[in-house]
This record gives structure tokens, C-alpha cells and sequence, in this order.
């Protein structure tokens, strides 16, 4: 059967009403933590997680493939009104588009955005449609060796690009592989750091860690350096729709910034912030306006806008077709995924096409929803900005403890929270970057089982691991890519 | 107070006493929701309230890891002695507690019933030399290192089939190159792709693999041919005298009282006969493999040496 | 990026306070890569075939943080600055509110001693109230009610989708 048929199908599942309902109830939500601090996709997903038992997989997943994208949308409104980009992928949104409101230009600067979002989600949609089965074929090719030197250089690239030094890039990575080791070891059953508690057994889960890392340590940090007087909101002036000039400043950058997006995504360990960065720089240099850059050039706010929402696309695809988690958000899905007893790869695409296309076409459904919900009712989702912080940060600690207490009811489980979130803290202290944290926990488990398998299978010969070209590849970049740290920097410097 | 007390504890015992079916059961799953043991408890139990055998009240917790070791390790801190604590489990659990060193010790628990099994396959890939089992063997002696083999966790069913497979065909089970996957779908991708030269999973995973043309089925574990794989010969008929099923059971607490402890014996042999199970079956993909009470608690032990031997073979216990 | 373009929510970088040398986060680092490293002692270090494991990302994991929690001490000697990093509402430059913080932090620990007899409901009540405060609202019997609902409502919830929060108030027995 071809792609398209089976898209149809997908098309067939996505439309039935209960999936229309959690496709809409998932936007929502999206769109609602996108906006409000303190609370991502990745940590929604995961307090959901423990929901997957009363429903089925299919509702879950177009639910949560909802929260991923409304999370895009919504990350932007914040940014561009208030000036206070919640994630590392709207930060670069917020530098022209909160100039344009000031300018009295905020719906414009809000309209490029979510049809920056749409016209992104939706062309990476088709990308990720015709691209997923292909690339799934590739995983009756990839060996062990190859995914062992995919994971080496996700490692490298995430400790040398976040922070502000490698020394705390690589510290960050290693709490995370340090925290992943914890538990069972998989290929023996050996138990390592469990000091003989029967709970540590089974490993600290990532949901634990996720929440405790974001949510309590921003929650800790944020109440020891609160500021009490908010953000200025810039109001909503000017024409709820862009000018024909607008439009035709905004379509390249749009489609650039897909461009950008959709393939970074799909790189382990390059997350929103660098396919955002990217876009803006490109923009930057292609523009015929220099002048507004920094003043609230529209370019500024399409092309980063639409590589952000590229890359949430770009995701799935190493998700559904290898099993490959390249994001937070990508591990926690892949949990929600084995909690089902499914594991995401070639075969799901056959043994549950059902499921697989039925979220890939609520990806589209979702996007023309979500389109509909940012663009013309902005104004409602900005009313959320008004719930008064006090009550706000409690009510995420709430969902916080929810989260962790509802994996398994363990005190233990509640310690680690306690202890990962002052670790949290002292991180945005002294300003260690968190993302490489999970990055090793999510990374490391898997490194290791295919470093093992690999020499396993080779008999114990190290070249084992350089044997395919793919591997030599991979790994010689890495390699380069820790020697050649101030190119990187250079390009920061830059953007 | 004292009184209002008397008076409760009358309530309960008249309750007791007009029938069990308004207890509440507490179940433990040893697993995550979603794995075979989490379907087992709820199915069986979803399948004994439409059958009208057990109607009552039912709470389940899921408490995973460790080959369900952290579970019943969990189970036998809290229900200890209590009348209707059941906990499901099954040959992994075996397996896992020798290898873990766990404390725990399936003979202090009282076996209800063994429900249901799923028997295992070998498979090599579509264009793999090896067409039979005796093939496979030949090479896998010819250089044991370099014949990589895959399944489930160390340890488990999977692995413990191949151990005896290697018994039995004069290798040392502790040269076996064993390499442990995630899922059977990932045993079937290492397959194809050339890590591995044969690995094992259960039926219902790798047919439909096979019938794609990826994977070729070399024998089954079973004591006679499957009525879906009609092609695939045994170990038996391939001349190698190995049996083992990855089933799945239901213990009750330790000293859970006699009384109660031989209701759900019989409530489930009542199941394992009643049609709605044989849906749930059915539905499943499961095979019938029901034993009851006293057999079962014989058949773990049998289980127990048995695995217990093997694991010391392969050096993976002391 | 430039830093005055990272400096986005206002507050002067120049003013950001630059702690005292802080030592002790190298030293916590090299001392939890030691019982990381002991661990690995522990575990074996070889297979029969695979040449390393299961003791080899431990090793990995532990010596990678002994040695890098070294060499954290020695730039932080060399005058390695640490700078609080900006969030959506709090400003990294302005100095720590040690009560605020310290609130926020019972809320946190708090669960550890009460989610088990007292119940998720009651605790989280209570956690809500102590993180409003930190953050500054002086209504607590407001917060109480706020919290008791939410808490309250999430319980029901999420017990009715099948999540495993405990009983509602176990000293009563519902």
C-alpha cells in the first residue's frame, strides 16, 4: 500500500470524533504550558504519562503529539508580548518580536508567527510522511555501532554547544550518564548504586528526574530570586492580519527556516535552541532591511518561528522510525510508547499502522486547529499571563508531586525530587546548562547497551566500532567537533 | 467506643460470612502498565466479573522493575498474612530472582493457578545459510563467539531456552554469545541487520515478521507443532529435547488464611473454564496453560531447580 | 548571541552578583564521582565476549566526574565567574531571598514525611499553601482553600483515570 493510502487511512482514525476530541483537548493544553512559565511539553507529557492506562494508545498519542505542537505555538505569544521567551526555542523570537509590539506591530508580529508555525508544521508534516517510511527502512541497516556513534556525537555536540564552558557542558552530561547507570544493568542483571534499596532497582525514572530538574528547581529557584513586579505585556495594536509587505517579507523566511528545522530535529541532541539560532542568523545576513534588525524585523520572528516548529516535526522521525529519542520530549513519548508493551521502529509502522498514520495525520489536523485557536483568540490565551504567580508555582509543585507520587507511590521516589531539585537549583545558580543533564540520562543507557552489543558481536575488537562508514563518520566528528570548539563559538558570537 | 468497634468488627464478619463477593481484592502487578503480567491481572479479573465469578471490588497497583522481583518483594511487606492478596508473576520472575540475588523465595507464597504461556521461537534471517535447527547448532559449535545470539533480558525465558537448546546439543553453555534486546521487534532488527545470527522470542512476536519474509522460523519450544506455524517443526522433532514456555501465574499472599487462599483457587479454575476467558485468550493470542493450586506450587519448584541450574551453567549465578 | 541581547529581562549584568568562589561544587562533584568509581569496583569489569561490562560506564560515569570536578576547582581558582542564570520571573542579578527559598523548600520535602500517612490530597494542600507564601501572598487561608480545591479536584481526577495516588486521607481510611 502506498504512503498516500495509508496517510488516507491515518486520516480516517484522526477524524473520528473521541481523536478529534484529544487532538483538541492536547492543543489546548499545548497551547496553555507553551504559554505559562515553568512548564514545557516534555513535563506535561510526562505527568500524563500515568493516563495511558485508561486510555487507548491511538487517543494518547494524538493527544500528546498535540501538546507537542501547541507548545510551539504558545511558546511564542510570551515572547513576543512579554519579552520572557519560556523555552530555548522561542528566545530568539522574543528578540524581534517584542520589539515589534513595542512598536505598536505586536498582531503582525503574532500573526507571522503562528502562520510561520502552521505553514512550518504542516510542510514538515509532509516531509515527516513520505520521509518515515524510508528512513524506518534504515533501521535493518543501522547497527549497533552506528547508534553507539550517533549517541557519542549527540554527547559532544550537546556538552561543547550548551553553557557557557565545556567543563560544565561535559558536567551536566555526566550527572545525566551517572543518574542513568542507576538500577539494573540490562545485559546481566547486575545491580549498580542501589545501596541495597529494592526501589533503585528498577533505575530513577526520567519522568522523576524531568520534573524535579524543571519544574522544582525552577520552582526553588525562581521563589529565592523572585521578581515580584512582572513584565511589562505589550498590548495588541494594530491589524489582526499582515500587510500584503509583511507577507511578502515573512513567506521566505518561512520556508527557510522549515528548511533549517526539519532536518536539526531530527539530530540527536540539537533540540529548538540551535535550528532556531540558525534561522535567525541566516535571516540576519539575507535580509534587504539590515536596518530593523534589533529593532523588530518581521524576518526575525518568521524564520526562527517556523525552524522551531520544523524541528518539533523533525523529532518524530527519528522517534517513529528508529526508536530514537533526540529530545527531551522525544524520551518521554518513547516512554508512553513502551508503557503500551510498542516499541517505535520499523515494525510499528506495519504490526500498528493504525496508530503510527492516525498520528501522523493528527499532526495536520492539529496544526489547522491550533492555527485556529492562536490566531484569532489570542487574545483569550494572554488572560492566562493573569493568574497570579504565588498561586501559579504552587499549582505546578502540585502537579509536580502528582507526577512523581503517581509512578509508584514510593517515598523514595519523592527523596530523589527533593535532592534532583536542589541539584536544579544550584544549576541556574551557577549557571550549568540543564538540558545536557538529560541528554546523558536519556542517551547514556543506550550508548552503553550498544557499545556493548557492538563489541559483544565483534568479539571484544574495538575497531568493531569504526567499521561501518556511517560510524567512521560520526565519530570523527565528534572527535572534531571537541577540537574545534571555537567555530561554535564563533557562530554564537555571531547570532 | 468500644462498642461502635464490637459493632463494626460484627458488621464485618456478617459480611465476611454472607459471601466473599463483597471483599475487596488488592492485586499487584509487578509490572508497568501495559506488559503481559499488567493485561493478566486485569484481563483475568475483567473476564471473572463477566462471568459472574468474582464480582467484587478490585484495586491493582502496578509496581515494576526487575523482572517483577521489586513487586513481589513489595507484595510481601504489605500482604503479608492478608486473606485476599493475590500478586501475578511468571517464568521470568524465575529467573530474575537467582540472578538478582533477590531475598525473595516463591516457595513462602501460596501458587493459586498458572494461567497462560506463550511458547518461544528461534529465527535466523530470510537469507541466512542455516535452514534448520541442527544447522544452527553445527555452527553455533563450529566458533560459539561468533555466532551472536539475541532475546529477551539475561536471564530470562528467552535466554534460558537457548542455554538449554546449547545443553542439549553438547555446547557449553557458558561459551554461549548471549546478547540481551530490548523487545522482541528489536531482536528481529538485529537480526535482519546482522548482529545477531539467530535470536529467540515468542510466537506471537516473530510470525508476522516471518511472514514478511524477514526472518525464517527454525523450531518452536513447544511439545507438539502450533496450529498458526503448522511449518516449524519442534526442538523435539529437530532432535533436541528442550520444552520451556514463558507462562504467567497468580500467587497469593503468605500466609493468607486457608479459606480464602482455596476460594481463589477455585475461582479461577472456574475461569480458566468459563468462555469469557476463552475470549480473553483468544483475543490475546495467549495459550491455555492451567494448572491449579498444589501442581502449580510443585511446578515452581520444578522451575525453580531447573532455571536455578541452568543460570549457574551459563555463569551467570554463583 | 551578545550579552546584552541574552539580557533579556532586564536587570543589569554588570550588577549580577559573582558568588564567592564556590569550591564545593567541585568537591561534591569529585566525591560523588568517588562513590560512583568505588561502585564500579565492585562490579565486574569484563565479559566473555564483549570485552567490557557493566562496570565500564560506571567506571566511565565516575571518573569522568572526579576528574572534571577537579578541574572545575582549579579554573574556579583561576577566577572562573558563575553567574545566576535569568528565568521567565526571576532576575538572576538581584540577591537571594534565603526565606523564600527555604519555604519552597519544606514544600518540596515535605511530601517525603506526609504523602505516605497523610495522603496525597492533605500534603499537597499544604505544599501548595508554603509555595505561595515563598512567593509572597500573605492570604494563607485563601491559598488553603485554593490549594484544598485543586488538590482535592486533581486527586479525584487522576484516580478516576486510573492513576495510583493512594487513598484520599488514609488516617481516616477513605
Amino acid at each position: 500500500m502506498g504512503t498516500f493510502e495509508l496517510l488516507l487511512q491515518g486520516f480516517g482514525v484522526a477524524l473520528q470524533p473521541t481523536n478529534l476530541m484529544w487532538a483538541l483537548v492536547g492543543s489546548v493544553l499545548g497551547t496553555a504550558i507553551g504559554i505559562l512559565p515553568g512548564i514545557g511539553p516534555a513535563l506535561t507529557i510526562a505527568l500524563l504519562l500515568p493516563v495511558t492506562t485508561a486510555l487507548a494508545p491511538t487517543s494518547a498519542f494524538i493527544m500528546f503529539a498535540g501538546i507537542l505542537y501547541g507548545a510551539m505555538y504558545g511558546g511564542s505569544t510570551t515572547s513576543i508580548l512579554l519579552n520572557t521567551p519560556g523555552e530555548a526555542g522561542s528566545m530568539m523570537t522574543a528578540l524581534e518580536g517584542n520589539k515589534m509590539a513595542r512598536a505598536g506591530r505586536g498582531a503582525a508580529a503574532l500573526a507571522t508567527a503562528a502562520i510561520g508555525s502552521f505553514v512550518a508544521g504542516t510542510i514538515a508534516t509532509l516531509c515527516l510522511t513520505f520521509a518515515a517510511p524510508a528512513v524506518a527502512e534504515l533501521a535493518f541497516y543501522f547497527k549497533p555501532t552506528d547508534y553507539f556513534a550517533i549517541t557519542a556525537l549527540a554527547f559532544c555536540s550537546v556538552a561543547v554547544v550548551m553553557g557557557t564552558s565545556r567543563t560544565r557542558g561535559f558536567i551536566s552530561l555526566f550527572l545525566g550518564i551517572a543518574i542513568g547507570v542507576i538500577g539494573i544493568d540490562t545485559m546481566t542483571g547486575q545491580a549498580r548504586l542501589t545501596f541495597g534499596n529494592m526501589q533503585l532497582l528498577r533505575g530513577i525514572a526520567l519522568t522523576v528526574v524531568l520534573v524535579s530538574l524543571f519544574a522544582v528547581g525552577e520552582i526553588l529557584y525562581v521563589a529565592s530570586r523572585y521578581r515580584s513586579t512582572p513584565g511589562v505585556m505589550a498590548p495588541i495594536k494594530g491589524q489582526l492580519w499582515m500587510t500584503r509587505q509583511d507577507f511578502a517579507r515573512s513567506w521566505k523566511p518561512w520556508l527557510r527556516g522549515t528548511a533549517i528545522g526539519f532536518p536539526m530535529g531530527a539530530l540527536p541532541g540539537s533540540g529548538s535552541e540551535i535550528p532556531t539560532m540558525l534561522s535567525y542568523t541566516l535571516e540576519r545576513k539575507l535580509t534587504r532591511y539590515p536596518e530593523e534588525f534589533g529593532k523588530g524585523a518581521i524576518e526575525g520572528v518568521a524564520g526562527p518561528e517556523a525552524a522551531n516548529n520544523a524541528a518539533a516535526a523533525g523529532i518524530l522521525v527519528p522517534l517513529l522510525t528508529l526508536g530514537l529519542p533526540t529530545s527531551a520530549t522525544a524520551a518521554v513519548l518513547l516512554a508512553a510508547f513502551q508503557n503500551y508493551g510498542l516499541q517505535p521502529g520499523p515494525f510499528l509502522f506495519t504490526s500498528n499502522p493504525a496508530l503510527i498514520w492516525g498520528l501522523i495525520a493528527s499532526l495536520y489536523v492539529g496544526n489547522v486547529m491550533l492555527l485556529v485557536l492562536n490566531l484569532p483568540l489570542v487574545g483569550i490565551w494572554v488572560q492566562l499571563l493573569r493568574i497570579p504567580r504565588p498561586q501559579l508555582y504552587a499549582g505546578i509543585l502540585v502537579f509536580a508531586m502528582i507526577g512523581v507520587w503517581g509512578l509508584a507511590g514510593s517515598w523514595v521516589d519523592l527523596t530523589i525530587m527533593l535532592v534532583v531539585g536542589l541539584a536544579g537549583y544550584v544549576m541556574r545558580v551557577y549557571d550549568f546548562p540543564i538540558a545536557p543533564v538529560l541528554i546523558g540520562l536519556i542517551l547514556g543507557p543506550m550508548a552503553e547497551t550498544q557499545l556493548r552489543t557492538a563489541l559483544a558481536a565483534g568479539q571484544g575488537n574495538p575497531m568493531v566500532l569504526v567499521s561501518t562508514p556511517l560510524s567512521a563518520i560520526l565519530i570523527t566528528l565528534a572527535v572534531l567537533l571537541l577540537a574545534l570548539p571555537i567555530f561554535l563559538k564563533r557562530l554564537r558570537a555571531h547570532a | 467506643m468500644y462498642f461502635s468497634k464490637t459493632l463494626a468488627v460484627l458488621a464485618m464478619t456478617a459480611a465476611l460470612g454472607t459471601g466473599a463477593a463483597v471483599a475487596q481484592v488488592n492485586v499487584m502487578l509487578p509490572a508497568n502498565p501495559g506488559g503481559g503480567w499488567d493485561s493478566l491481572g486485569r484481563q483475568a479479573f475483567q473476564a471473572m466479573n463477566d462471568a459472574g465469578i468474582y464480582t467484587g471490588g478490585v484495586n491493582f497497583t502496578n509496581t515494576g522493575g526487575a523482572g517483577g522481583t521489586v513487586g513481589l518483594a513489595e507484595f510481601l511487606g504489605t500482604a503479608s498474612g492478608q486473606p485476599d492478596s493475590l500478586a501475578v508473576f511468571g517464568a521470568i520472575t524465575v529467573g530474575a530472582i537467582a540472578l538478582n540475588n533477590s531475598p525473595i523465595n516463591l516457595a513462602e507464597f501460596r501458587p493459586v493457578a498458572r494461567m497462560t504461556a506463550e511458547y518461544l521461537v528461534i529465527a535466523v534471517a530470510a537469507d541466512s545459510p542455516y535452514n534448520t535447527l541442527a544447522d544452527l547448532v553445527a555452527g553455533i559449535k563450529a566458533d560459539p563467539g561468533a555466532a551472536a545470539l539475541g532475546g529477551g533480558s539475561a536471564g530470562g525465558v528467552d535466554h534460558i531456552s537457548l542455554a538449554l537448546l546449547a545443553q542439549a546439543g553438547d555446547i557449553p553453555v557458558a561459551d554461549l554469545n548471549y546478547i540481551p534486546q530490548t523487545s522482541g521487534a528489536e531482536t528481529v532488527t538485529a537480526i535482519v541487520n546482522g548482529t545477531l545470527v539467530a535470536g529467540v522470542s515468542g510466537t506471537s512476536e516473530f510470525a508476522q515478521f516471518a511472514e514478511q519474509g524477514r526472518i525464517k522460523l527454525l523450531a518452536v519450544t513447544s511439545a507438539e507443532r502450533r496450529p498458526n506455524l503448522p511449518d516449524v517443526p519442534t526442538f523435539k522433532e529437530a532432535g533436541y529435547d528442550v520444552e520451556i514456555a514463558n507462562w504467567r501465574g497468580i500467587l497469593a499472599a503468605p500466609g493468607a488464611p486457608d479459606d480464602n487462599y482455596a476460594m481463589w483457587v477455585d475461582n479461577f479454575t472456574k475461569l480458566s473454564q468459563s468462555d469469557a476467558w476463552k475470549a480473553v485468550l483468544e483475543a490475546q493470542g495467549w495459550e491455555d496453560y492451567f494448572l491449579p493450586g498444589g501442581e502449580f506450587g510443585a511446578f515452581i519448584a520444578e522451575e525453580t531447580e531447573r532455571q536455578g541450574q541452568i543460570l549457574k551453567d551459563a555463569g551467570l549465578v554463583n | 548571541m551578545s550579552t546584552d541581547e541574552r539580557n533579556t529581562t532586564g536587570g543589569s549584568r554588570a550588577a549580577a552578583s559573582t558568588t564567592p568562589k564556590p569550591y564545593w561544587i567541585g568537591l561534591g562533584l569529585m566525591v560523588m564521582g568517588a562513590v560512583w568509581l568505588y561502585n564500579a569496583f565492585g562490579l565486574p569489569q569484563g565479559a566473555r565476549y564483549a570485552a567490557v561490562g557493566p562496570g565500564l560506564f560506571v567506571t566511565v560515569a565516575g571518573g569522568a566526574l572526579l576528574l572534571l570536578g577537579a578541574l572545575l576547582m582549579v579554573q574556579i581558582w583561576r577566577g572562573e565567574t558563575f553567574e545566576a542564570q535569568d528565568a521567565e520571573d526571576a532576575d538572576g542579578a538581584t540577591k537571594m531571598d534565603r526565606r523564600a527559598f527555604l519555604t519552597a523548600l519544606v514544600a518540596v520535602a515535605l511530601p517525603i514525611v506526609t504523602m505516605g500517612p497523610l495522603g496525597m490530597p492533605f500534603t499537597a494542600t499544604l505544599s501548595f499553601v508554603l509555595v505561595a507564601n515563598a512567593f509572597g501572598s500573605r492570604r494563607w487561608y485563601l491559598d488553603l482553600v485554593y490549594g484544598a480545591i485543586l488538590a482535592s479536584g486533581s486527586w479525584f481526577l487522576f484516580h478516576q483515570l486510573g492513576l495510583q495516588l493512594g487513598r484520599f486521607f488514609p488516617p481516616l481510611g477513605v
